[in-house]
């Protein structure tokens, strides 16, 4: 007996979810096999996770508020990467303009923040991280324009680049470095949030709804239409498909791969930018992997924009309730969500596979 | 999709609406007190078998065994927490929402979010590792006189010095001067060798990171080939500078466990951390306290600081590797902190004889551009390490 | 009759998901016969020979090599049965040695390379009657000189059944000559030949029997001398069709686009368009002819704009269109449609829908940052409409749909714009024969509407036919302009190859340059 593989024609959508929930569900799965050969009891385990320990805690909001806090960076810098993935420029340099832009909105809370009212300071960083992290990302942009390097490669990089910029500011104690707390002896980054802090909104309870959710749900409207809607989303989808065709129909490619290059980079910039100024401090792990989990986010959404934010949903979900499940389990560390995210991410790859591929077992012809 | 933001909004805010209606009851802080809930925010994984997390997850469960708390349901752990005020605040949240008593951060870092949690969350305790904060009900920090047993490690290499009659010593660190912590340790190192020879001279290598152990190894051996020196001390996790000394057929002293088996025929001795000493201390402290603004009063202080005295900090056995007197000099020496007779950072220098005699004489403690640290006669300062305004090299050490 | 056959596939079965590629094919070849296996494009030709050569494996249905039944699962089984098969890509390692490159698939051939491979390789090129010297490197060769080594290659390795897929698509006419004689040779000493292609005159000259498929079905077996090309047309298109190609009389206006001394580079920097002049009046059909890579690509793409010029001019309705941009170029009415053997490279976005590919050169026309796509699904439905396009909706991402209906969506497009020149190259590549005369009548109709087409080709009885005039390039330098009516196969054929030389027939006139020329009559062209 032999099988081969078999194109398959287009499954519905319905079949397709239906397929990626089985992957999903199997990975849960294969996660319970290991839970249990650890000795943990998985059902309780996942009951912790899913719920992200909310059931009968008295600080459940706060779960919540941290919860999207986790959300908010993740889901911004995902869709902001989509954007330069539908366009097959592989920008996987979120974390290198996540850290700028989050440096350069620290830098203006610093220095604008008690002399501007805090409405204005907070537009003029989300204004400045916007442009230093587009201009970061714009330069692998440019690299790629004029030299053809790769942009993979080049934004990777930077990526460091940036990274031990950060450890620079961070352990460096000198007179230059207002980053950091005059008063005490080891390097800690100064906090602002006395003065400069998005603001929130009261919605019963304890629960307070950051202006960043809705700002951010609103961006993630905007580059929908952006993207599905426009001439310039009209024009990346092309380039993205064909860069002869796009060429050929006349669109100036490298003038829009730059364009595109710096709107995603800017709108991690932005993402940065909220992250710390809600926070109110920087921090060497400001960016939470976000660049790099925002890879997988939207690859997994399959650069679709609603997607994104269901799917940076599921996964902080997996990230946060791991924490907050291993907290009573000494057997599993909070790793145990990123090994979960692994098997769920091969999982999803196997039934993309058959969502596309069919197995044939060859009959014998008579 | 504008939709479906608003159910996954609304769904969020019905949520917490019905939790936080929901249990208002369940009040912390155990009025029976072997209900203590322990609550730990670790750098590293909880599951590591070595290194600075190892070291401490492994002194509170051995001080919860103790005192017979439960290890399986009474400790809760947020582990992997970068040094990153929202990821602490978070980890905080969710320990809080397990209705802990006591939640010990083990990390610098974690510093500013623990001391805003502590006003946010008045009933429950924060105890904090290496840092300065504190405040006069339910915060406090912890650490411990390490330059004392590092300075017994320095007698133990002195006297090797003496023997093989090499004056150069290594020193693989993980910082210098930035942190407090590691320069006390270095100076408190440099002080016990030279109470033995004078002529000594301690190279310190600078690794700039916590944990790197192929620089850790790389750096020993640099530190034997180009600097000529006979015996590594180091101050990072891993014994690879042991290692690389056994292979060179060189001496050192090992850190935070004892380096011998990984370096049988090298290793002198190694200063170590009992941490479940202060983790014993606190925890009883949290149960006796009755609430948490009780707990810095309970303690007695807000900011503790065992040493040699409260066998916080201590060496390893002396190995065979070592000179002869080694024991006996190391004795003398300990008996006059123990009994607070005298100090490492003070206006008193100590002589170690190649017998292993020790003798007290005034003497200024000089940094290494020649400044006066204490004046002749003087107090010791060992404040530094705690407030970290120790930033300075004491005379005879170096950057390699 | 109970007759051997070297090779008998009995009710081959191979589906792809739900396409049926093959279904219930017989086929059988004698030794020493020439079969040729006919059929449109996507008819399952191909893919029935893969399974022959251990690329598929049939779903159902059984192979005999020489009476006795056999499986094939591997290249290395098919190759163990003694069949090979001559590719169309060929699959050579450039800079190695003719006989290197059918050395280094050989086992047991140990690691040194010996002198005598020249030798022992050299002999099988003598025996039938190869030219072919066996220590010149691949990156020195022709296309034909290639295709010959990749023969070569199977007859080293002892194929007795060869299997040749679409071998003259890439060869002139005198080449197509010279590959007939070695396969006659080859049949000759015994081979079973099967030789798979569209077109009828060389299966009309080559084989003994044709094989006929349509749509992936196995029509019948004839013999070539009871049957005539109409006949095969029909069994092949499944209907009868007039395989005349109308040239419509109309009347021409003064030259539309002129190209005077244009030098081009190609992307290896190499000269690809040598001083090269043509013009193109409204109303005519300009035929370009050549062997592939001659210069064809690198020609429209700088009339498109899309490739910068060394030297050389470009007049189109007396302005100057040199070192314009694409876009300018196209307000100007010069359209271009290119397919390119992949037929997706340039001109459209594959995995775009039909409306969105309508839109892609007029997309910047509406107001506002937003894409009208209204117009795009209006213009959509009208293509698919005059055009017969077939295709599930106007959403359907082009990649969805077959050759012919991508080219009809393309070329219909470029129709829509209303150009005044249209540069069309390969339009029929792939195309079945409906197709084929469809595209046809499209471009008469724009003929008569009095647009000027560069029409650059690969068949040149269809170019004899459809053409009013054809320039023929060799090496990127023009051998000449002839009126199509006046030429026969075998002139351009030796003209592609650089052995006739008619650019300098005319002392009163060069080649591409017009009596009537708009040169210099608004001053904006300096001579050279």
């Amino acid at each position: 007996m032999r099988f081969h593989v078999v194109k398959r024609d287009n499954w519905p959508l319905w079949k397709r979810a239906v397929a990626y929930l089985i992957a999903v569900v199997a990975a849960l799965l294969i996660g319970a096999v290991i839970l249990l050969a650890i000795g943990v009891n998985p059902i309780d385990y996942y009951y912790q996770l899913f719920t992200m320990g909310t059931v009968g805690n008295r600080f459940a909001y706060k779960t919540f508020m941290n919860y999207i806090k986790e959300f908010l960076p993740l889901a911004l810098t995902s869709v902001a990467l989509s954007l330069a993935f539908k366009m097959k420029f592989w920008n996987i340099g979120g974390e290198g303009q996540f850290i700028m832009g989050s440096i350069s909105a620290t830098y203006i809370a610093l220095t604008l923040g008690q002399t501007l009212p805090m409405w204005l300071t907070l537009i003029v960083m989300c204004v400045v991280a916007m442009l230093v992290a587009g201009l970061y990302g714009l330069l692998a942009g440019f690299l790629k324009v004029k030299f053809g390097t790769n942009e993979t490669l080049m934004t990777l990089m930077l990526n460091y680049i940036a990274l031990y910029l950060l450890y620079f500011i961070g352990e460096t104690k000198a007179s230059w470095n207002i980053f950091l707390q005059e008063s005490s002896m080891r390097p800690v980054f100064v906090n602002f949030s006395k003065f400069v802090s998005f603001p929130s909104i009261k919605m019963g309870g304890k629960f307070e709804l950051n202006i960043c959710v809705i700002l951010t749900a609103i961006i993630g409207v905007l580059i929908y239409i952006y993207l599905k809607r426009t001439k310039h989303g009209y024009e990346i989808s092309v380039i993205g498909d064909s860069v002869g065709t796009a060429k050929y129909a006349g669109m100036k490619t490298n003038k829009i791969v730059l364009r595109t290059a710096f709107i995603s980079a800017a709108l991690i910039g932005l993402a940065a930018s909220f992250k710390v100024g809600s926070a109110g401090v920087l921090s060497t792990a400001i960016t939470d992997d976000v660049g790099w989990t925002g890879v997988i986010v939207a690859w997994l959404a399959q650069l679709n924009t609603g997607m994104i934010f269901v799917v940076s949903a599921l996964i902080c979900v997996l990230q946060f309730g791991s924490t907050v499940a291993a907290t009573t389990y000494a057997q599993v560390d909070s790793s145990f969500a990123n090994m979960l995210q692994g098997i769920i991410l091969f999982l999803v790859l196997a039934a993309d596979f058959f969502i596309r591929f069919r197995i044939v077992r060859v009959k014998k012809g008579e | 999709m504008k939709k479906l933001i608003a159910i996954f909004l609304s769904a969020l805010m019905l949520l917490s609406l019905v939790s936080c209606g929901a249990s208002d009851s369940n009040e912390a802080t155990g009025d029976n007190a072997k209900d203590l809930k322990v609550g730990a925010i670790y750098i590293n994984s909880k599951n590591d078998t070595a290194g600075y997390t190892y070291a401490h997850h492994n002194g509170i469960t051995t001080a919860m065994k103790e005192l017979g708390l439960d290890v399986n349901t009474q400790l809760f752990i947020v582990d992997e927490v970068p040094e990153d005020p929202e990821q602490v605040r978070a980890a905080v949240d969710t320990l809080v929402g397990k209705n802990v008593d006591i939640i010990f951060g083990i990390s610098f870092g974690y510093i500013d979010a623990l001391e805003t949690a502590a006003a946010e969350y008045p009933e429950v305790i924060f105890s904090h590792a290496t840092g300065y904060k504190s405040n006069e009900t339910n915060f406090n920090n912890y650490f411990g006189r390490a330059y004392q047993a590092r300075y017994l490690s320095g007698i133990a290499a002195g006297l090797k010095s003496l023997q093989t009659g090499n004056n150069n010593v290594g020193y693989v660190a993980a910082y210098g001067t930035e942190y407090a912590e590691t320069a006390s340790g270095i100076n408190g190192f440099a002080l016990g060798v030279q109470a033995v020879n004078p002529n000594a001279k301690v190279y310190v290598k600078k690794l700039g990171n916590w944990a790197d152990e192929v620089n850790e190894s790389a750096f020993a051996t640099e530190l034997i080939s180009s600097f000529g020196c006979g015996i590594i001390a180091q101050h990072c996790d891993s014994a690879q500078p042991q290692i690389a000394a056994e292979n060179a057929g060189m001496f050192g002293c090992g850190y935070n466990s004892d380096m011998s088996p990984d370096a049988p025929k090298a290793h002198l001795t190694a200063a170590i951390w009992n941490w479940n000493v202060y983790y014993r201390t606190a925890m009883e402290a949290a149960m006796n306290c009755g609430s948490a603004d009780n707990f810095v009063a309970t303690m007695g202080t807000p900011a503790y600081y065992g040493g040699l005295k409260e066998n916080f900090v201590d060496i390893s056995p002396i190995s065979e590797n070592c000179a002869p007197n080694t024991q006996k000099a190391i004795d003398a020496v300990r008996e006059l902190i123990v009994n607070g007779e005298w100090d490492v950072f003070s206006g008193v220098k100590l002589s170690i004889t190649a017998d292993g005699v020790v003798t007290k004489a005034d003497a200024d403690l000089l940094d290494n551009a020649g400044n006066v640290i204490v004046a002749a006669g003087g107090a010791s300062v060992e404040d530094g390490v705690i407030t970290g305004t120790m930033n300075y090299y004491v005379a005879g050490v170096q950057e390699a | 009759m109970a007759e051997q056959y070297a090779i008998e596939m009995r009710g081959i079965t191979k589906t792809f998901g739900s396409v049926v590629a093959n279904k219930g094919v017989n086929l059988n070849v004698k030794n020493g016969e020439i079969l040729a296996l006919l059929g449109e494009n996507g008819s399952g030709k191909t893919t029935l020979m893969n399974m022959l050569s251990g690329i598929y494996t049939p779903d159902s249905g059984s192979i005999h090599i020489n009476g006795s039944e056999v499986k094939i699962d591997s290249p290395e089984d098919s190759k163990k049965l003694g069949i090979g098969m001559v590719h169309q890509h060929f699959k050579l390692v450039d800079v190695f040695s003719a006989a290197d490159n059918i050395w280094m698939g050989k086992e047991k051939s140990g690691f040194v390379l010996k002198k005598k491979r020249y030798s022992e390789i050299d002999s099988i090129i003598k025996r039938f009657g190869f030219e072919l010297d066996p220590e010149k490197k691949v990156y020195n060769m022709s296309v034909s000189e290639k295709q010959t080594l990749e023969i070569i290659k199977v007859l080293y390795y002892g194929a007795k059944i060869i299997i040749l897929d679409e071998p003259t698509a890439v060869l002139t006419v005198q080449e197509i000559e010279k590959l007939f004689n070695v396969l006659r040779r080859m049949k000759e000493q015994g081979h079973a030949i099967i030789i798979i292609t569209h077109k009828l005159n060389e299966v009309m000259d080559i084989s003994d029997r044709v094989a006929i498929m349509r749509k992936g079905e196995y029509i019948t077996t004839v013999n070539t001398q009871e049957t005539n090309e109409q006949e095969l047309t029909e069994l092949m298109v499944g209907r009868k069709i007039d395989l005349n190609i109308d040239r419509p009389v109309v009347e021409t206006t003064r030259p539309l686009l002129e190209v005077r001394n244009l030098t081009i580079k190609n992307d290896e920097g190499a000269v690809a368009i040598d001083n090269v002049s043509f013009y193109i009046r409204g109303g005519e059909i300009l035929g370009v002819a050549g062997i592939a890579g001659c210069g064809q690509k690198e020609l429209c793409e700088s009339i498109a704009g899309l490739r910068p010029i060394q030297s050389g001019q470009m007049i189109h309705k007396g302005d100057n269109i040199v070192g314009l941009p694409p876009k300018a170029i196209l307000e100007k009415g010069i359209s271009m449609s290119f397919i390119p053997e992949d037929r997706l490279g340039m001109g459209l976005a594959p995995s775009m829908s039909i409306i969105d590919n309508m839109l892609l050169k007029n997309y910047r026309d509406s107001k506002g940052p937003m894409v009208d796509r209204k117009r795009g699904r209006a213009d959509a439905e009208q293509v698919i409409a005059d055009l017969a396009v077939a295709t599930p909706s106007p959403e359907t991402p082009v990649r969805r749909l077959s050759g012919g209906n991508v080219q009809k969506v393309l070329l219909g497009r470029e129709i829509k714009a209303g150009p005044n020149v249209l540069i069309t190259a390969y339009p029929v590549r792939g195309l079945d024969i409906n197709s084929s005369y469809m595209i046809y009548d499209i471009l008469n109709k724009q003929k008569v509407d009095g647009v000027g087409i560069l029409f650059v080709g690969e068949d040149l009885d269809v170019m004899i036919s459809l053409c009013d005039k054809i320039l023929v390039l060799c090496h990127g330098k023009v051998m000449g302009v002839v009126h199509a009516h006046k030429t026969n196969k075998e002139e351009l054929g030796l003209m592609m190859t650089g052995a006739l030389d008619l650019s300098e027939k005319y002392a009163d006139k060069p080649a591409g340059i017009a009596r009537d020329t708009l040169f210099g009559e608004n001053n904006n062209g300096q001579e050279g």
